[in-house]
């Protein structure tokens, strides 16, 4: 692992703050355990918790802090023109930081939802789960990556494609969702293990393909920002 | 050594002798400002993008429901459905607003300055906190507002109808007051523990999301006095059941299948709003109590 990983790693770590990431996954445990153990049909507390709460809410909103802290903490001290100031391609400081954020999250979100999924059906669904999460952690990592390099305030950004793209559209007009990293997720997570409990109108394919798409492309994206990167003060 | 020669020139400061305005003129500078903040006035432009995004999106709504209702004589939401449709928003415009409100503040490290002045150090959280909910309450209020001129002027049933349609708009607008007091309070405590406005964004649309889901798990557990009570988890769900215990009928037609399935425990409903707002308002003004120089 390179220097610029440890220095972001410790970073995250580092500060007392991520604390906040905790609870998320605990409760989605926990929720998973108590439906278990009272003896709930899965078919009833599945969706709710797996897509509901996992998938809608705890890995978007993990991917959210992560990837806009891992650069954006940076970029708002301005601490981030000694790294830029080494004599280091733009690529060593995008992959490195991408990889810890997406390490991060996913290793947040994976193990909670292997649990649950297991918990609902089976080891398989768990492992599943685990997997498309990750995926999607990769590429919700990236797109928050470049927000943090695109904008001066990429939290809200990120909150207006979670909340509003994929909240508020995604529930009201079918045809956003194609777009949404949270359907893709789901698609992929079901073709990997066929249950009821997850169910989505995007195909396994296009999922697979926008997804590496968007990874891909947003990397590109922040490296290619962070060529040209001009440092400035606070928004009014 | 030469003779000292120095003199004091008077270049005319003067003590301010005029009057000084009170507490009370302390308070309300503050929560205009807090309110003009909510809304990014007399701010940049990039401070306004995003309340009025949200601002924008709430009003083509209630247009567009407005026009339908217009056309084709048939109520999509009443309301208080509105300000239920509406959540997502809210919480992404208290998401936007109480950090600018409280978070820049500590970050900038200016609250020595403020408490420096005579200013009680609960007045400045009560301001800030008056100032988000008034914020909140203009944002679901003026598109209910709308939708309410919108019917009256094309009501059939002449002043009879504008009448009707006034009665059906004050619990509408009650209940948005309901909403905008209980988010306020508990999104400008979250705001209030962290400097980082990024931070505090992420923390606050966490907190009220995450609570959500459990509402969903609740309501299916094998107990019938569970579900009955499995709103009491999630602020949103919380204000709702109290709307449907308070205002019943007023809020939602009968017929149209509104409210939730409460039961009987309305009253716990709302000891336990009373008691979250009063909680959450304590923990700020502790929170108030000592503040860090920086």
């Amino acid at each position: 692992m390179s220097t610029v990983g440890w220095i972001t790693a410790r970073g995250l770590f580092g500060r007392r703050r991520f604390l906040i990431l905790l609870p998320l996954p605990l409760l989605l445990v926990g929720l998973a355990v108590l439906c278990r153990s009272l003896n709930v049909a899965p078919s009833d507390w599945g969706p709710a918790v797996l897509v509901g709460l996992g998938l809608a809410v705890v890995l978007p909103v993990v991917a959210l802090v992560v990837g806009t802290g891992v650069l954006g903490a940076e970029i708002e001290d301005g601490t981030v023109v000694h790294i830029l100031t080494k004599p280091l391609p733009r690529w060593q400081i995008v992959l490195p930081k991408l990889a810890v954020a997406t390490a991060v999250s996913a290793a947040t979100v994976a193990v909670p939802l292997f649990v649950a999924g297991l918990l609902a059906d089976s080891v398989r669904l768990g492992l599943a789960l685990a997997a498309a999460s990750a995926l999607g952690a990769l590429a919700y990592s990236a797109l928050f990556l470049a927000l943090s390099l695109l904008t001066r305030r990429p939290v809200l950004l990120g909150l207006v494609y979670v909340l509003i793209w994929e909240g508020l559209l995604g529930r009201f007009a079918d045809g956003t969702r194609v777009l949404s990293i949270q359907q893709w997720v789901i698609a992929l997570a079901d073709r990997m293990a066929p249950t009821d409990l997850l169910g989505t109108t995007v195909s396994v394919p296009v999922a697979a393909i926008l997804t590496g798409l968007v990874a891909v492309g947003f990397t590109v994206l922040a490296i290619d920002r962070l060529r040209s990167f001009s440092v400035a003060g606070e928004t009014s | 050594m030469s003779e000292l020669t120095g003199v004091i020139h008077d270049i005319g400061y003067q003590r301010y002798t005029g009057p000084r305005l009170g507490r009370r003129h302390v308070f309300g500078a503050l929560y205009l400002h807090g309110v003009r903040t909510a809304f990014g006035l007399g701010r940049s432009a990039k401070a306004k993008i995003f309340p009025w995004l949200v601002v924008a999106i709430v009003l083509v709504v209630a247009a567009g429901l407005t026009a339908v209702r217009a056309q084709f004589g048939e109520v999509v939401m009443t309301y208080a459905q509105f300000a239920d449709a509406m959540s997502w928003l809210v919480i992404f415009f208290v998401a936007v607003a109480a950090p600018e409100l409280v978070s820049r503040d500590l970050r900038s490290g200016v609250l020595p300055l403020y408490f420096s002045r005579p200013l009680p150090r609960g007045d400045y959280a009560l301001a800030k906190l008056g100032a988000l909910a008034t914020a909140l309450w203009l944002l679901l209020g003026a598109p209910q507002l709308v939708m309410f001129l919108g019917a009256a002027f094309t009501t059939g049933d002449g002043m009879s109808g504008v009448w009707h349609e006034l009665l059906d708009l004050l619990p509408g607008l009650l209940y948005a007051a309901l909403w905008a007091v209980v988010f306020a309070s508990i999104g400008l405590l979250i705001a209030s523990l962290t400097g980082k406005r990024a931070f505090a964004a992420g923390g606050i649309v966490a907190i009220f999301l995450m609570t959500t889901p459990v509402v969903g798990v609740l309501s299916i557990m094998p107990s019938p006095t569970i579900n009955e009570l499995a709103f009491l988890a999630s602020p949103s769900t919380l204000v709702g059941a109290v709307g449907t215990w308070a205002l019943g009928d007023l809020l939602v037609p009968e017929g149209q299948g509104g409210g939730m399935p409460i039961g009987d425990f309305g009253p716990v409903y709302a000891a336990a709003v009373v008691l979250l707002v009063a909680g959450c308002v304590t923990l700020l003004l502790l929170r108030y109590r000592k503040v860090a120089a920086r």
